[in-house]
């Protein structure tokens, strides 16, 4: 296997520091919320993490077509990549939800229709995970793979419209008419640059990762491939 | 604007918060990195075998533990269909 | 003249779909084993929901439409399931393949006959559960409800039940991959069903129903464009 592309190092060097600077931001420098305390810093990292993993999801979508249409079997290593580190950022996010949310509404977990959109989209994927599993040949395992993630792609945004028609408790920070939704606050200018730099490294971060994952991915099949030939 | 009450002390979940995000993320990454570990192991092992195909040594084959985590499932005669 | 004259006349896409439900429908009249089981566990579950929920009159009001369309989650998995698996088993499946079908005519004949046992199961249980709980659940904005929700649901099960029939794990992975896609039907068909159920403003209930149409309609478009990937060899 090729060593690691330069580029690559350089990137995982910059995660790490994007993440320890919007780490510092948000703990540090980022002002204290009046109403909820510090607490409230959590938003950071919780809003980050999900911006990038449904993002993710969609795009894991689009890749769906791609496989489809082309039938190369680097799209389906590339979907799985992208799905897997979806998924671990949007536990993050739930998690981190969660935490926001005990002392904020005052339980862990509330069925609130946006939470439970995201638990469902979740399990969505670990379903993916679950479908491939079962499948041993991987030109059926990348089409079966390839379609659900289609079907998620496309029902995971209708829950979430199905969601936002009814009422929520879930804090509708940008853009929204219900501002009486416990737990919601304005942004402070000072907040908001946090925010977005917050953003901007979870983007960062989830390139990096991505494109490890799809090397991983690719040395899996080399492996693969060898060992049809050697052992098989 | 008098009566209003003290910011709540709620750093402990925000350490929470922050332990949680770091401890996945690390984990994920150690994952990363032992799974592309563990296929470099068994990388260099295929390509040893591979060379050595034409002089089999059967001593050779028996050293080397075989610690892959994928299954050989790929033979067509074992499996049912 | 070519010889291809002598070759019987391929069906209709319509007669294709018609061909493929009077099958299944006559195969199910024949020995009522699809139909039969998912009454029977239509009907513990609700028992099951009797003993778990303590139903009383004022419970029931709120929890009816939830424990109907639970019930009919867990009935219609089961009817996906055997319906599929029947269909692999006996080799129906790669015959069907091999007809000079669109693979698409497949999806629809199985999506209606899959449709239709869940609506007959459906038709069972309501006037049952209405009997045993004194509840009249034979209001027309209800059945439309019903019908609509069935509609999504059997719509993407079929799909997802083409696909989980071909893995190792089978029966056991409908389920987990259908109800988080099947989420967003469900709830709304339970939000639309509590609505008809409490005497709702239509106006409220109208909104879970426009969701339930628009799901009905791009998931039938989706899973009939996407079957033939799923069942190629």
């Amino acid at each position: 296997m090729q060593s690691k592309p330069v580029a690559l190092k350089i990137l995982d060097i910059i995660s790490i520091l994007v993440l320890g600077i919007a780490a510092y931001l948000a703990l540090v420098i980022a002002p204290t919320e009046l109403v909820m305390g510090d607490v409230q810093r959590v938003f950071y990292f919780h809003v980050g993490t999900a911006w990038t993993a449904l993002l993710g999801f969609i795009f894991s979508a689009v890749l769906s077509v791609i496989y489809l249409v082309t039938k190369d079997l680097k799209w389906d290593r590339i979907q799985v990549a992208a799905i897997e580190v979806s998924l671990v950022f949007f536990l993050i996010t739930i998690v981190l939800g969660s935490i926001w949310a005990r002392p904020a509404w005052n339980t862990w977990w509330t069925w609130d229709p946006r939470l439970t959109t995201a638990a469902i989209t979740e399990l969505i994927y670990v379903a993916y995970f679950m479908l491939r599993q079962g499948i041993d040949d991987p030109d059926r395992r990348a089409r079966f793979g390839a379609v659900y993630a289609l079907l998620g792609g496309i029902s995971a945004p209708i829950t979430f419209f199905a969601i936002r028609l009814f009422r929520t408790i879930h804090p509708v920070v940008i853009g929204g008419s219900n501002m009486e939704a416990e737990g919601s606050f304005s942004m402070t200018p000072d907040m908001l640059s946090v925010f977005f730099f917050a953003l901007f490294a979870f983007t960062i971060i989830f390139i990096d990762l991505f494109w490890n994952r799809i090397r991983l991915g690719n040395l899996q099949e080399q492996v693969e491939q060898l060992k049809l030939k050697v052992v098989g | 604007m008098f009566f209003q009450e003290p910011t709540p002390d709620t750093s402990g979940y925000m350490i929470a918060g922050y332990v949680v995000a770091f401890v996945v993320m690390a984990v994920y990454v150690a994952s990363l990195y032992l799974r592309n570990r563990n296929l470099n192991r068994d990388l260099a092992m295929l390509e040893e075998m591979d060379k050595s195909v034409i002089k089999v040594e059967p001593e050779q084959l028996k050293k080397k533990p075989v610690k892959s985590v994928t299954k050989p499932r790929r033979k067509n005669s074992l499996n049912g269909k | 003249m070519p010889l291809a004259a002598q070759a019987p006349p391929t069906p209709s896409f319509l007669q294709a779909i018609l061909a493929i439900v009077w099958k299944d429908l006559r195969a199910e009249f024949r020995s009522f084993e699809l139909v039969s089981s998912m009454l029977v566990f239509s009907l513990l579950v609700i028992l099951i929901f009797n003993f778990a929920l303590e139903l009383d009159i004022k419970t029931r009001q709120t929890v009816t439409a939830g424990v109907l369309w639970s019930t009919f989650a867990f009935a219609g998995t089961l009817g996906l399931n055997r319906s599929m698996s029947i269909e692999k088993d006996r080799g129906c499946l790669d015959g069907l393949l091999l007809a000079p079908v669109d693979r698409s005519a497949i999806y629809f004949g199985k999506f209606i006959s899959n449709l239709a046992f869940m609506l007959l199961v459906e038709a069972f249980v309501l006037p049952i559960y209405s009997l045993l709980y004194n509840t009249n659940l034979f209001q027309p904005g209800l059945l439309v409800v019903i019908l609509l929700g069935s509609i999504g649901y059997t719509a993407v099960g079929t799909l997802l039940a083409a696909m989980s029939v071909q893995t190792r794990t089978r029966d056991v992975l409908l389920p987990i991959l259908l109800f988080p896609v099947a989420f967003s039907v469900l709830l709304a068909a339970v939000k639309a069903s509590g609505g008809f159920l409490s005497n709702s403003e239509l106006t409220e209930i109208l909104l879970p129903i426009n969701l339930l149409i628009a799901y009905d309609v791009i998931f039938i478009a989706v899973a009939f464009m996407v079957f033939d990937i799923v069942v190629e060899e």
